[in-house]
């Protein structure tokens, strides 16, 4: 089971981010587990700079922006 | 007490994300590196981001450098350890400052001034306008 962790506090873009990895991951049909991280300080352990973010598995995919669908299910793959 | 924090989406702002590094060597031109990238920051031109991790290999931290429009980094002189980082972790969207070709002596010892920290500081918003 693949761990997904949304990174951002949580605004617009986030939720999106959220949103659009979640529809990613159905459509795959992978068993996962999506996390929300909204907290600032553990934002940071993960050593991004911009929000919103994907990570997979405690590895960051993409920071700072939203992948259309397709980017996303390569980056869950 | 609350520590106010704000959401890094760029929401409302169309800022481009641009991380700033200096290249935290020991000698005078690595502390005007330092001075400026921190100064960038302050203005709000910039992030100033870890170079170690950079170099350290840190996968996170390699995407976070990948997925900014650019980095601005600062390298105090023609050793270009900054550079050679960028270059070993395969991130090239990149403008390199090299504080030596401003005209400022590499030295250790030798206490920078405000003036040489202003010099670079011009060169890297000149950049940052047109890069």
């Amino acid at each position: 089971m693949k761990t997904i962790q949304i990174l951002g506090t949580g605004c617009a873009k986030c939720q999106k981010l959220a949103q659009q990895t979640t529809a990613a991951a159905d459509a795959l049909g992978i068993e996962y587990r999506l996390e929300k991280v909204t907290q600032i300080d553990q934002i940071m352990k993960f050593g991004v700079m911009f929000t919103p973010a994907l990570a997979v598995d405690g590895v960051v995919k993409v920071s700072g922006k939203v992948p259309d669908l397709d980017t996303i299910k390569a980056l869950l793959s | 007490m609350t520590q106010q924090t704000s959401c890094s989406c760029g929401e409302t702002a169309s800022k481009r994300k641009v991380l700033v590094y200096a290249c935290s060597g020991a000698a005078n031109v690595a502390e005007i590196a330092d001075r400026v990238a921190r100064q960038l920051t302050a203005e709000g031109l910039g992030q100033m981001f870890c170079l170690a991790g950079l170099g350290a290999g840190i996968a996170n931290m390699i995407q976070t450098a990948r997925d900014a429009d650019l980095n601005l980094v600062l390298d105090g002189c023609p050793l270009d350890c900054a550079r050679l980082i960028f270059q070993n972790a395969g991130v090239s969207n990149v403008h390199i400052i090299r504080v030596t070709d401003l005209g400022i002596a590499k030295a250790k010892g030798v206490p920078v001034t405000d003036q040489q920290v202003q010099i670079v500081l011009d060169a890297a918003r000149q950049a940052l306008a047109t890069a």
